[in-house]
């Protein structure tokens, strides 16, 4: 199923665009990931989808599920990790808050939603730190607590902006899987920034590679059949 | 106690309690969010209010209330759009209302008599007037934080994440901002202009060095918060002090001993440690991570059939 589109988007930050008329498509139940060099708008591109950044022209849309809803993101940006370090919060307090998007403002914190921290705590390995300050953490731990936290969201629709920065292999692997598992057994959505293509292949579904065109602009290009459709037209 | 036979002292406390709750907790978001500097303008902003009001022959107060408010809403809008440069909306707002309230209090030089009150907090000031403006601003922040606390706890961490989860950022921000200049106004006749905002940064700096979670910072600054005004009113008292200042120094001295206690006792524990540091970010949790997760995926499935 068709989950989200960008037709013909033009962005830029300044006078210059830095995406130049780029469409892409997202299908539900499904681990995409989307590379390409530095500078390539990768992370741009994410903010667009997700409504963060509006763009010059052209048009994003997020489709709503079988029960009319809009999905549920959710988002683990570049290095949220670093970015609050002083927040006075313990590891579960943080991962606990993923819950409060679903719950309201008063629906009862209750079991099931304890049985779901816990378990997103367990994925990541963080568990036995719950009661650690987040500030005392390392950037690969606090990364970590995001990716968490992003699980108790419960999201239809997960997107990480380069995730596994810092994660040595052995690590990389087991968030690759631990994606997998909830595209496979959650029917989940995942997209993906990262650099490390060759490497989470085998675990993905889809890819897009953002390239260097000739004339100095990006050209983008899809490495499986799909039938997403990147950057400028000839 | 002899100083609670005058009921401008019971004003007094009554009205400094309730404030030594709100400003604290509003507090921690401020510190956190990186907008404590408002408390600043917002109180600036709100002497030209008291200015205004007494010139246009309404209750003083009420002007700073209004037009605190009315600032808040401004300063939120320039935030918002102004992202890399906040600070500078601020420093202007801050200049230009106190140049405002300065050039309007000396027009009228009745008010210029009062003027020392607003500057530096009076606790004679607190009005029958003033004291229902704090009753009413107190239970409107208590009600507010009791229902929001799940997103203004979501949008102090990470306003992007907060959004892309369905939070409604900009309303809570700004209704955030409306509050905040409530407060400042409403704390404004005891504490006084130049340091409503020791009474929201100081507990707050202080709770946020030692708290361990969120919730207790919240508890630990509203705390201190209440033992500074508390002391800082009956030292105002016994020693004739302007309050104000008073309860500011209180609570900075309470900020430094703090300090002091923690380099302490780290280094007691810097000693008597070898210095390792527990090994967590090791592979094997990543390794088991499938097989947990798949335990607590079946434990979830059962609740969700009851």
């Amino acid at each position: 199923m068709l989950l989200a589109s960008m037709q013909d988007i033009v962005f830029g930050y300044d006078r210059e665009p830095v995406v130049n008329r780029l469409s892409m498509e997202i299908y539900s139940n499904e681990f995409m990931a989307l590379s390409g060099p530095n500078g390539a708008a990768k992370t741009t591109s994410l903010k667009l989808l997700l409504g963060i950044l509006k763009p010059w022209s052209g048009r994003v849309q997020i489709n709503r599920n079988e029960k009319g809803k809009r999905p549920v993101i959710g988002y683990v940006p570049q290095q949220v990790a670093s970015f609050n370090s002083g927040f006075p919060s313990t590891v579960y307090e943080l991962v606990r808050s993923g819950c409060y998007m679903r719950l309201g403002l008063f629906k009862r914190f209750g079991e099931k939603q304890e049985a779901l921290v816990h378990s997103s705590l367990e994925a990541v390995g963080m568990w036995e730190l719950r009661d650690r300050k987040i500030g005392e953490l390392s950037g690969g731990q606090k990364q970590r607590v995001c990716i968490a936290r992003a699980l108790a969201q419960e999201p239809d629709v997960l997107i990480l902006d380069e995730p596994t920065t810092g994660m040595d292999l052995e690590s990389r692997k087991g968030f690759y899987e631990l994606m997998r598992h909830h595209v496979k057994q959650h029917g989940r959505t995942v997209v993906m920034v990262t650099h490390g293509l060759e490497e989470a292949e085998p675990y993905l579904d889809r890819m897009i590679r953002l390239e260097r065109e000739e004339g100095g602009g990006w050209a983008c290009l899809t490495t499986s059949s799909c039938s997403a459709r990147f950057g400028p037209e000839e | 106690m002899g100083m609670f036979d005058y009921e401008f002292m019971q004003r007094a406390f009554w009205a400094g309690g309730m404030i030594a709750v709100i400003a604290p907790l509003l507090g921690i978001y401020l510190v956190l969010r990186r907008q404590i500097l408002m408390a600043d303008t917002l109180s600036h902003v709100s002497l030209a209010g008291v200015a205004i009001g007494a010139i246009m022959g309404i209750n003083p107060s009420v002007g700073g209330f209004v037009i605190a408010v009315a600032g808040a809403l401004v300063i939120e809008r320039l935030r918002q759009n102004f992202r890399g440069y906040g600070e500078v909306s601020i420093a202007v707002i801050m200049t230009g209302g106190l140049a405002l309230a300065l050039v309007l209090m000396s027009m009228d030089s009745g008010l210029n008599r009062s003027f020392s009150s607003y500057l530096f907090g009076s606790i004679v000031a607190v009005s029958s007037t003033q004291l229902w403006i704090i009753g009413t601003v107190f239970a409107l922040v208590l009600i507010y934080w009791a229902a929001m606390r799940r997103p203004l706890y979501n949008i102090t961490f990470d306003e992007e994440t907060a959004q892309i989860g369905g939070t409604r950022v900009r309303w809570l921000s700004q209704t955030f901002s409306v509050l905040t200049g409530m407060t400042v106004a409403a704390a404004m006749p005891i504490v006084g202009v130049l340091l409503v905002s020791a009474l929201m940064a100081l507990p707050a700096a202080l709770a946020l060095r030692f708290a361990r979670g969120f919730t207790s910072a919240l508890i630990m600054a509203v705390s201190i918060g209440l033992l500074g005004m508390f002391g800082g009113l009956t030292t105002s008292y016994y020693v004739n002090t302007p309050p104000g200042a008073t309860v500011a120094l209180l609570l900075l001295a309470f900020l430094l001993i703090g300090m002091g206690i923690q380099r302490i006792v780290y280094r007691i524990r810097r000693d008597k440690d070898p210095g390792y540091v527990v090994d967590v970010d090791s592979r094997r949790f990543w390794q088991r991570q499938s097989r947990s997760s798949q335990q607590s995926n079946v434990k979830t499935e059962v609740l969700n059939k009851n």
